[in-house]
């Protein structure tokens, strides 16, 4: 830590105020009981017994996966250590890295954070501030998966080559205070940003951005090798041909990365095993001085909030009168009734939640990764027939936290639906058309890509799934609508991290999006079974007809839940953050 | 109103201990409820609130007359925000009824909605909206048609000076403005009873002036305010008649005169003719016990 006095902040009057000895130990312990504390009276509830055995239930799911993935990294590992291939090494270190870097994203809603910002009106040393926020950060889904991931690797090596246990622990060990440390600054980084309405804007170009580089780079790579490639042998030859093409880049790319830190870990254990232990140690110590970069980028964030930073963004007098006239006018959906203006609302909210536009846009540049996977594994060169609906049925899962929490973002602004004589079931059927706008936008974006990336399925296949994502979209508004008056929970659009969450209310809908999906799956695998393409679509559109009743008999009684829920509602989004 | 209106009540603690005559006007018991006033803007019967083991509102029976600017004190954790939540919709009551404007009222009194105007305890804001997006939205929430909400979007923030700050949104604002854009949010639909918890908390005393005074030119076109505030001086300047909740009860209801008259016998030196202020009125009712402990905190600089 001694390398943070330097950041801003932490050189401030508190700083350098010297504290009792022993009270950073009595603080921590003062935090742990009010952390148990907390944990215990939540378990007052029966809403919070439900959500601590879902958040046993998570965790115990997300261990299986971060074991899963351990004892593949373990495998992986060891086979190109005794297979000679050496080399692809750093491949996993990548991958780990990747893992850690994406994990907290897409968990966002499945664990809950705890803001440190609580802390700073008690006499707490910048260095006890520091060293919470890492520890509050090691007790996270993408710690435990990455660190799992490191043990596997580290297992995988050393059985193959025991000898390199000393240096392949020394290289996972900086990997992972590596790993910690970025994702800590990157994530504080962002909330920061997103922060202020400049900033977000820009952060919101940049991630515009990245989103059409990645259109543009995966269909750059694919899709001219396969264009017209009919048997195996031909794609085969195609694939050899690309590679030829790209392989001046990976030679690169490949310079570059062993630069960076996941090559740098790899490079560590290549340079251990060729016996060569002086440049390994060169690795270890460049791999630490990333760590320390990562955290003194950390330590730069942290030390601004530390001073208290004021993010506040009023515009100058001067400026707010000269923009008052342009402002006048502004976006409107039509129409004076509420509906229309829960629709303008609900539109602007999401304008400025990039959190919320990320999980809504991110799957589709995953239907891109998909797509590029379905090209290179379709048999035998024709298109693969359900590439369409798996790549709509990833589309559905960026709009999870959207429907399934579609109050959640109100925060005290709930009482104005109670207080107002809008009915509550008008307030849900305006954001249920909302989202199916949106839905149907994405999932039309979705099926674009993957018929542009693979070409038109036949026809049965796309009826099937147009049908299926008619069955789709009332079976989770239906269940959305209920989990957003009963299981609610309060987040806060403008952050990507310190959020509430609710391991319930995700677990559940993450069953029932199962559900939904199985049904589908089902229908596809029994038509496609005994060859009867066609029956699908009227069969899905059966159960669509059952889901649209459904979903109008949920909007008949929302009013009689919501009022039923209404105390524990407003007191869950009400609560101070 | 004055036919129907009862004398001032005085119980609890203070009350007993002053040895003052039980109110003549409490109904028998198990009789909870006021004669019926005929301009009632509010009117609640035995209206009780619990939560699991704790009793919060018992039994609070009290009428307010229309274009009564009626304040609702009592100390913190009283019950007066529970009490404005029932006779606002977003708490359902253990029991007893009440009355908004001579109908029954409940969660699902739309048309009644409409004619209210609240600023809860939490303000009911949206953070990621901007100031005019949210009167906008409000307007809209309650019924006014696009135009008119506009129109009196742009009145509002010129008149709560927020019109400088419409490109901030207002989860940014500070305490004081989120508090005036809720006054204007609770207001923008002309309501004929306005509930305000608390609304002069943290706003400057500018914008308290001409909330004071915006709010007595609604009480003199006819509109009903019920207000709880700690500023006994602003319940005092502003309100005609008061009621004192203590402890989930109602200990004092009346005009102030009334309540002035009913206390004045308990309080040493009040014999002499000297006007008691609402403050000590106050003291004597819920007691004023926090001041022999404060004597006690040695260790406090």
């Amino acid at each position: 830590m001694a390398g943070l006095s330097g950041v801003p902040g932490a050189a401030g009057p508190r700083q350098r105020e010297a504290l009792p000895a022993g009270l950073a130990r009595q603080q921590y312990a003062a935090l742990a009981a009010m952390r148990w504390q907390v944990f215990r009276n939540s378990l007052r509830t029966g809403k919070g017994v439900l959500e601590f055995g879902a958040r046993v239930l998570s965790y115990a799911m997300f261990g299986m996966l971060g074991l899963g993935m351990s004892v593949g990294f373990g495998f992986g590992s060891f086979a190109m250590i005794t297979s000679g291939h050496v080399q692809y090494l750093p491949i996993l270190f990548w991958v780990v890295s990747l893992i850690w870097l994406m994990l907290p994203v897409v968990m966002a809603s499945m664990q809950e954070q705890f803001d440190l910002g609580i802390l700073l009106r008690f006499p707490v040393s910048f260095r006890s501030y520091f060293l919470l926020y890492l520890i509050f950060g090691l007790v996270d889904v993408s710690t435990v998966t990455g660190a799992l991931c490191c043990l596997g690797l580290g297992i995988g090596i050393t059985v193959a080559r025991p000898e390199l246990l000393p240096w392949i622990g020394l290289a996972l060990a900086v990997f992972a205070a590596f790993n910690v440390l970025l994702v800590r600054a990157i994530f504080a980084w962002i909330d920061r940003w997103l922060a202020q309405r400049k900033t977000r804007e820009i952060v919101g170009a940049i991630f515009l951005a990245l989103v059409l580089c990645m259109q543009l780079l995966n269909p750059a790579l694919y899709q001219g090798r396969h264009r017209g490639a009919r048997g195996f042998e031909e794609r085969v030859g195609q694939e050899q041909r690309a590679f030829s093409k790209i392989r001046p880049w990976l030679t690169r790319a490949d310079a570059v990365q062993r630069w960076l830190p996941p090559g740098l870990a790899a490079r560590a254990a290549l340079f251990a095993a060729d016996r060569q232990p002086e440049p390994a140690f060169d690795s270890v110590g460049l791999l630490g001085m990333y760590a320390l970069m990562a955290g003194l980028v950390l330590g730069w964030r942290l030390g601004a909030e530390y001073a208290g930073e004021s993010l506040g963004e009023a515009p100058s007098r001067k400026a707010a009168r000269h923009r008052k006239v342009a402002d006048r006018g502004g976006w409107t959906a039509g129409g004076s009734g509420p509906m229309a203006a829960i629709v303008e609302k609900e539109v602007r909210a999401l304008r400025r939640t990039l959190p919320l536009l990320y999980a809504v846009g991110a799957p589709l540049l995953l239907v891109l990764v998909f797509a590029g996977v379905f090209i290179r594994n379709g048999p035998t060169g024709h298109t693969f027939q359900l590439a369409l609906p798996i790549c709509l049925v990833y589309a559905q899962l960026g709009f999870t936290q959207l429907i399934y929490n579609n109050l959640g973002a109100e925060g005290a602004g709930i009482q104005l639906y109670f207080l107002s004589p809008t009915p509550i079931r008008t307030v849900l059927l305006a954001k249920n058309v909302f989202h199916s706008i949106l839905f149907v936008l994405v999932a039309l974006a979705a099926g674009a890509l993957a018929l542009l990336r693979l070409g038109a399925p036949p026809a049965p296949v796309i009826a099937a799934s147009a049908a299926w994502l008619v069955f789709a979209l009332p079976c989770n508004l239906t269940a959305g609508n209920i989990f957003s008056l009963i299981m609610a929970y309060r987040i806060n659009p403008g952050r990507l991290t310190k959020q509430r969450g609710s391991q319930g209310n995700a677990l559940l809908s993450m069953l029932v999006q199962l559900g939904v999906i199985a049904v589908g799956a089902a229908v596809f695998s029994l038509c496609w079974t005994f060859d009867a393409h066609w029956v699908a679509t009227p069969v899905l559109l059966l159960l669509a007809v059952a889901a649209v009743t459904a979903w109008r008999l949920g909007l008949g009684k929302a009013e009689a839940l919501a009022n039923a829920h209404k105390e524990e509602l407003i007191a869950t989004l009400c609560r101070a953050e | 109103m004055s036919a129907a209106r009862p004398p001032p009540v005085l119980r609890g603690r203070q009350a007993v201990a002053a040895g003052l005559p039980a109110p003549v006007w409490l109904p028998p018991r198990g009789l909870l409820c006021l004669p019926h006033m005929e301009n009632a803007a509010i009117q609640t019967c035995g209206l009780t609130r619990r939560f699991g083991a704790l009793t919060a509102v018992e039994n609070v029976t009290l009428g307010v007359a229309q274009g009564q600017f009626f304040g609702f004190l009592g100390p913190n954790g009283a019950g007066k925000s529970t009490t404005i939540k029932m006779l606002t919709g977003l708490l359902e009551p253990t029991a007893g009824t009440m009355e908004i404007l001579g109908r029954p009222f409940g969660a699902g009194a739309l048309d009644l909605k409409r004619q209210i105007g609240v600023v809860p305890e939490g303000m009911a804001l949206l953070g990621r909206l901007t100031a005019p997006e949210y009167l906008h939205f409000v307007g809209r929430m309650y019924g006014l048609d696009a135009g008119t909400a506009r129109e009196r979007t742009e009145e509002l923030l010129e008149f709560m000076q927020l019109a400088d700050e419409r490109r901030k949104l207002v989860t940014d604002f500070s305490h004081g403005m989120q508090k005036k854009l809720a006054l204007a949010a609770a207001v923008i639909h002309g309501p004929k009873v306005l509930f305000l918890d608390e609304p002069f908390e943290g706003v400057d005393a500018i914008a308290a002036g001409m909330l004071k005074t915006m709010l007595a030119g609604m009480i003199s076109r006819g509109a009903t305010i019920f207000l709880t505030s700690h500023v006994l001086e602003i319940v005092e300047r502003l309100c005609s008649h008061v009621a004192i909740i203590h402890q989930g009860r109602l200990v004092a209801n009346g005009s102030l005169e009334e309540l002035r008259a009913g206390v004045a016998s308990a309080l040493p030196g009040a014999e002499d003719g000297r006007r008691l202020t609402l403050e000590e009125i106050f003291l004597s009712i819920v007691g004023a016990g926090g001041a022999e402990s404060a004597q006690e905190l040695s260790w406090l600089a």
